[in-house]
């Protein structure tokens, strides 16, 4: 034994002595440190498909860690559930030299639950380690096997993940049975190599030297400057149900199998239902009276396991509770309608993430599930997670996008509704009360609508007192003491909500020699400018679009006359339109500012353009007015 | 009991005073679970927690000893019964319940049963919906916890919810807390514990509202499978009644240092027939214990492998000083920190820590330790209650402490060692650890002291600007930033957190618009015992503004206070900013010839009393110069809520007079 022993050692040293030097971080091309927080050395990816329903994945990579920037990436990740497992585990740390710090052992890589934020249970687990050593550089080196025994996706590669990261080499290699099919999408000019290996196809897409890129703010992604490959089943297998998922019809008709039949009801319910819309007329308002009885009597608690995640439990169960997820809410309020003699289609949509690709049907594109009641004319959405928004108010997060009604006939695309900037908007009429001392009464009445009633709804879910402290903390306005305030939605069926805060402040003025100065825009300043970026790569959002008009009615303070007031100013580009202007009347100043932003995705080459927009509306949130003396 | 103690400990009574008094006498009462009053659906608070989201009707523990047949040893078992009104939508977080359970080499926690319910008043009448199966979760979150979850069915606004369960749990030195109040009103809440003569516990109570127990000798009888043991019992009765729901504050350590709790650790085991063994109930006790611990005073005193490592660390060094530093650097730049603050090593030798190069705070530290100590450098460990983890109670409790550091002494000296960042200096420990006070461990003579872990070192941040305006309104010049202490601390991480300087220096201008930087240079960066120097081509654009002749300009650019950071009129808790600060400006301006002054802006000296913290600020003017400077300095590191209207009103001022106005006139 002891012999055999010595042997396998002598033999570790051999490979080891090999080994050394290989990752030594003076061997990285200059270029690629260049911006790099973290080199790639090298990154190998299998997955080989063995039927629709199991798959084998192979993952190996080492990368050097440049500084403190990329410290968070010292670590390894891989989840799993009852549908995979992970085996094989290995772990290595390297010095700048390439020399072998540390072996990690099995029982150094940690297992937790990886139960998902407002889930209540689902049975995700993760295995992890992190990377620990007090000097950079240093390289990490890990490898794992999971095997698969149900398939929803298949992995995609996207070898640069982050920003400051470049790439020595990288592959994927997918492998599939040649009586499967599957689809692909990749970055332009990537290259696919594919040979048949007995019964398999092989595919292999690679790369080499991939220079790190510079952070840039409001990014859309780089999938437009590095190489990437997302890839979807053509046919699944998954917890025991099979499913063709070719196009979106398919997939649509698939997720209409796991719901169909599931919106009976118990009787109780189906008397709540025929008492409630007793006498009703329109199909809108039996809409409205059902989903209000949806929001009163529901709570949000999410449950997945398993195929849970696309199959909702039925409406009995929910009715039973009374809560359920996004499917199970989604699909009891469809059973609600059904009895009111309502259609109505379960709609897969991806909330905060962008439109289905119309051509390329796959799972991973959708993470929720809200109801669409179709009309020729009057199209009604539901979120039916949500216990405060109307009727037909679906949020920001699940408008204009492309998603997949769900119907009897297969999965049909279709789009949301836009909320508009001018929807989202923010109407104020301030008015100050001024005394030469710079203290003043305030009252501010501001209505605001859509995403804008959205942003400040959660706001008048709180207790009085913390209403205030958030008010104290939100408004730029000094030495301020709150005196009223109150919220209201004059129509429960209309996304917009008032409010009005009364207040008491000093310091509005600032002194300046014998001068008195006062910031005009007194509360809606853009307090902030971003900066110019030369030779921008990637295309960036403008991800929220709204308007805003304030009015702000200041009377000149007794004993001062204006001495300077600034000229009125416009703003105008396809980001949006931006209006300041002030005018005397009497012994009253009227400033009014309109401002409007467009959300859109525009070019990189157009950034430096949004730049100097939003400089200009900085520069004009700031303009002073000037009061003197009266002689 | 030392000033920070008395401070807090003034602010208790204070606030039980002024804020809620409590009546002297609890009635006990009994609830029967599923014996719902229809009355209780009326339930309403008025005050402060008139728009509560719900209303804790009633919410009563009991804890008691148990004998095991199966281990042959005591038992904690802990019940409770809750119940809850939820008023409106966001008080439905109240229907879903999660206990955590804790395993560990065999032993663990067990949930025996957990009952559920949800009433609703429909025409006049109750209606149960009972907590199925179904709406039971258990997540294994990893080897130690599990989580079980809970979701009651039917619940709307105006529902009852209850809650009752059991606990029984193999460990029985730190109890599960009991806490009296919540986030939302509280109208009754009990908590009964009955503990055998054998176990003595200290407790701690926490909170603003001090709520004495009854207490009463009892008779209880254990059942060990056919055996009974007769053994006198000390019970423990809290009550409290209409306890308003916690509001937080910001600028506060934790709230757990304000929430009214009681909490049980043990202190001395005699059972009958074994010898009489005491647990922590003293200083020297705990020290004994610690000393013994192999994760705490048996590591330290493995050092073997520290005998080998100190020769290749210091040399032929001897000089105390030198050897320290050199000791203290090893430990810093070999040993990485992983983020795990303990008291307790990770291993029982510190071989593995060296040859790991990574460990958590006990680790480092402790392995700091073994170096000092076979340097023959006088050095003890001490024990902090970090200020994320809330303040030690002051008397003998070891599970309320939560970290460990080192105090070395040399000569006269006294210096605080924290190794766990590579950026700290002797007497400079991590934030967290500023936690005014803790406990040093002496093993040789097995005793402890309270000594302060205040940094009293200022740390300083001075910005020199030398600046000329043109005639086109634009500022250019040199800037001068130089940083001590905790401010270094945060400018260095800062700088190296960076993916390069490039991008450093895009964070650094980042809210400072019109800022432009050239030739930028930082020293001593790695010198860490020196200040950090800052220096840099500068341009200011933008910042002056124009109207008619005159030419206008707030001087301290960006680095003006424009906000007081306190808004709120009162404030209950202590204002900690966890070590003394100083932060001056000065900057010289050329202007062109043709501007004049109209007027110069007066000086200013604002002091708060006892010179505990202050604001200057100066102008001098000579034809085409101009000098400013301002500072503002804060003596402690600690502003009792009284001291919070001053604070506000020196930042009040400080927010007035940087604001003023520079008004150029052209001739």
């Amino acid at each position: 034994m002891k012999r055999l022993g010595l042997l396998i050692i002598g033999l570790l040293m051999i490979t080891e002595a090999g080994a050394q030097g290989i990752y030594d971080v003076s061997k990285i091309s200059p270029d690629l440190l260049k911006d790099a927080s973290m080199v790639v050395r090298y990154e190998s990816v299998t997955y080989e498909v063995k039927d629709p329903g199991n798959a084998v994945y192979d993952y190996k990579t080492a990368v050097t860690l440049l500084n403190k920037n990329a410290e968070s990436s010292s670590e390894m990740h891989e989840f799993y559930d009852k549908f995979s497992s992970i085996h094989n585990l290995k772990a290595t740390l390297y010095d700048d030299k390439g020399n072998k710090v540390k072996e990690y052992k099995s029982a150094d890589f940690k297992d937790r639950s990886a139960v998902s934020n407002g889930t209540l249970y689902d049975d995700s687990r993760v295995k992890f380690l992190f990377f620990l050593y007090t000097s950079f550089p240093y390289t990490i080196e890990y490898s794992y096997n999971v095997d698969y025994s149900g398939i929803r996706f298949y992995p995609s590669w996207r070898p640069v993940s982050s920003w400051g990261m470049s790439v020595e080499k990288s592959e994927y290699i997918f492998k599939i049975p040649e009586t499967m099919t599957f689809k692909y999408l990749k970055s332009a000019g990537l290259k696919t190599d594919s040979l048949k290996v007995k019964d398999k196809m092989q595919y292999k897409w690679s790369c080499e030297n991939i220079k790190a890129l510079e952070y840039e703010p409001m990014s859309a992604g780089i999938s437009n400057v590095s190489p990437w490959i997302t890839l979807a089943p053509n046919q699944l297998e998954y917890d025991n149900s099979k499913a063709n998922i070719e196009n979106w019809a398919n997939l649509g008709a698939w997720i209409y199998g796991l719901s169909n039949g599931a919106q009976v009801l118990p009787d109780a319910v189906k008397l709540k239902v025929q008492s409630l819309i007793k006498g009703v007329g329109t199909q809108k308002d039996k809409i409205k009276i059902l989903y209000n009885y949806l929001q009163s009597n529901t709570r949000y608690v999410g449950v997945q396991l398993g195929i849970g995640g696309y199959k909702p439990i039925t409406a009995e169960k929910v009715a039973a509770v009374n809560y359920g997820d996004c499917k199970a809410l989604s699909n009891y309020m469809k059973a609600l309608l059904q009895e009111a003699g309502i259609k109505s289609n379960l709609v897969v949509i991806g909330n905060d993430m962008p439109s289905l690709n119309k051509k390329f049907a796959s799972l991973n594109q959708a993470n929720h599930m809200i109801l669409c009641v179709p009309q020729e004319k009057d199209t009604t959405w539901l979120e039916c997670t949500s216990q405060f928004v109307p009727a037909g108010y679906i949020g920001n997060d699940n408008s204009d996008r492309t998603v997949l009604l769900v119907t009897e006939s297969g999965g049909i695309l279709a789009q949301t509704p836009y909320y508009s900037p001018t929807n989202n908007y923010q109407k104020r009429i301030t008015k100050v009360n001024l005394d030469e001392e710079g203290s003043a009464d305030i009252s501010i009445e501001t209505q605001y609508g859509f995403a804008q009633y959205e942003d400040n709804l959660g706001l008048t879910l709180l207790e009085p007192m913390e209403q205030r402290k958030k008010l104290m903390n939100s408004l730029s306005i000094p030495n301020m003491q709150i005196n009223t305030f109150n919220f209201n939605q004059p129509n429960k069926d209309a996304a917009i909500m008032n409010e009005k805060i009364e207040l008491k402040a000093s310091q509005l003025l600032t002194k300046g020699g014998d001068k008195l100065f006062i910031t005009l825009n007194l509360i809606n300043r853009q307090e902030n400018v971003i900066t110019s970026i030369e030779n921008r790569k990637t295309y960036f959002n403008v991800k929220y679009g709204y308007s805003d008009q304030d009015e702000i009615i200041y009377n000149i303070p007794k004993g001062y006359k204006v001495e300077f007031m600034p000229k009125d100013i416009v703003i105008e580009s396809e980001f949006g339109k931006y209006t300041a202007k002030v005018v005397q009347k009497d012994n009253s100043l009227v400033y009014s500012r309109t401002k409007m932003i467009n959300n859109k995705k525009y070019p990189p080459e157009k950034y430096n353009e949004y730049v100097a927009f939003s400089k200009k509306i900085y520069q004009a949130d700031k303009q002073k007015g000037i009061f003197s003396k009266i002689e | 009991m030392n000033t920070i103690k008395s401070i807090l400990f003034g602010l208790l009574l204070v606030a039980t005073l002024s804020s809620y008094a409590q009546q002297k006498e609890v009635k006990p009462r009994t609830f029967k679970y599923g014996k719902i009053e229809l009355s209780e659906f009326d339930t309403k608070v008025n005050g402060s927690d008139s728009a509560a989201s719900a209303i804790a009707l009633f919410d009563v523990g009991k804890g008691w000893f148990e004998f095991s047949a199966k281990t042959g040893e005591f038992i904690y078992v802990f019940e409770r019964h809750m119940r809850y009104k939820i008023i409106n939508k966001t008080g439905y977080d109240y229907a879903n319940l999660e206990i955590q359970l804790y395993e560990s080499n065999g032993n663990k926690e067990n949930l025996e049963y957990m009952d559920g319910a949800t009433y609703n008043l429909e025409a006049g009448k109750t209606v149960i919906s009972k907590l199925n199966k179904e709406s039971k979760f258990s997540e294994k979150q990893d080897k130690n916890f599990t989580l079980k979850k809970f979701a009651l069915p039917n619940v709307k606004e105006g529902s009852i919810v209850e809650f009752k369960y059991k606990i029984k749990s193999d460990f029985i030195f730190t109890l599960r807390s009991w806490y009296f109040q919540k986030e939302i009103p509280v109208l009754y809440s009990s908590y009964e514990i009955r503990i055998p003569e054998y176990y003595k516990y200290k407790i701690t109570a926490g909170g603003y509202l001090f709520i004495n127990p009854k207490e009463e000798l009892i008779n209880e009888t254990f059942m060990s499978g056919t055996n009974t043991l007769n053994a006198k019992s000390l019970k423990l009765n809290y009550q409290v009644e209409n306890v308003p729901g916690l509001k937080t504050e910001n600028f506060i350590t934790t709230m757990k240092d304000y929430v009214s709790r009681v909490g049980f650790e043990l202190s001395s085991i005699t059972v009958p027939g074994a010898v009489y063994r005491d647990v922590t109930s003293t200083w020297p006790k705990i020290v004994k214990r610690l000393k013994e611990d192999e994760n705490f005073g048996l590591f330290a005193n493995r050092r073997s492998f520290s005998k080998t490592l100190l020769k290749e660390i210091i040399k032929t060094n001897t000089d105390k000083d030198t050897v320290l530093s050199l000791v203290f650097n090893y430990v810093k730049n070999n040993i990485k920190f992983n983020n795990e603050v303990e008291k307790y090593t990770s291993e029982t030798n510190p071989k593995s820590i060296f040859e790991k190069k990574a460990g958590n705070s006990a680790d480092i530290n402790l392995c700091l330790l073994t170096l000092l100590t076979e340097a023959k450098i006088d050095a003890f460990p001490v024990l902090l209650s970090t200020r994320s983890h809330g303040a030690h109670p002051g008397f003998p409790m070891l599970t309320e402490f939560n970290n460990v550091i080192i105090v070395a002494q040399i000569g006269e000296k006294s210096i605080l060692l924290d190794a766990t960042d590579k950026n700290h200096t002797p007497n400079m420990i991590g934030f967290d650890n500023l936690c005014h006070e803790g406990l040093k461990v002496n093993f040789a003579d097995e005793t402890a002291d309270w000594i302060s872990v205040e940094d009293p070192t200022i740390s300083r941040k001075s910005v020199n600007y030398v600046l000329n305006l043109d005639t086109e309104n634009k500022i250019t010049g040199k800037m001068y930033l130089a940083s001590t202490n905790y401010e270094a601390l945060d400018r260095r991480e800062s700088y190296l957190s960076a993916a390069n300087e490039t991008d450093f220096l895009k964070n650094y201008k980042d809210g400072k618009p019109g800022f432009g930087i050239k030739n930028y240079k930082i020293e001593n960066l790695t010198n860490i015992n020196e200040s950090l120097v800052e220096t840099m081509d500068i341009s200011i654009d933008d910042n002056v503004e124009e109207a008619g002749n005159l030419i206008y300009f707030t001087p301290l650019f960006y680095e003006r206070t424009k906000e007081n950071p306190f808004k709120l009129e009162e404030r209950n808790f202590p204002v900690d900013f966890g070590h003394p600060t100083e932060k001056s400006i000065r900057i010289t301006l050329d202007y062109p010839k043709e501007y004049q002054i109209d007027k110069v802006p007066k000086n200013e000296k604002i002091i708060l009393p006892e010179e505990s913290a202050a604001f200057t600020f100066m102008f001098a003017n000579e034809p085409g110069k101009l000098v400013i400077s301002s500072k503002i300095s804060f003596k402690k590191s600690l502003y009792t809520p009284e001291e919070y209207h001053h604070l506000k009103e020196l930042f009040k001022n400080i927010v007035r007079k940087q604001s003023e106005q520079i008004v150029l006139k052209k001739s």
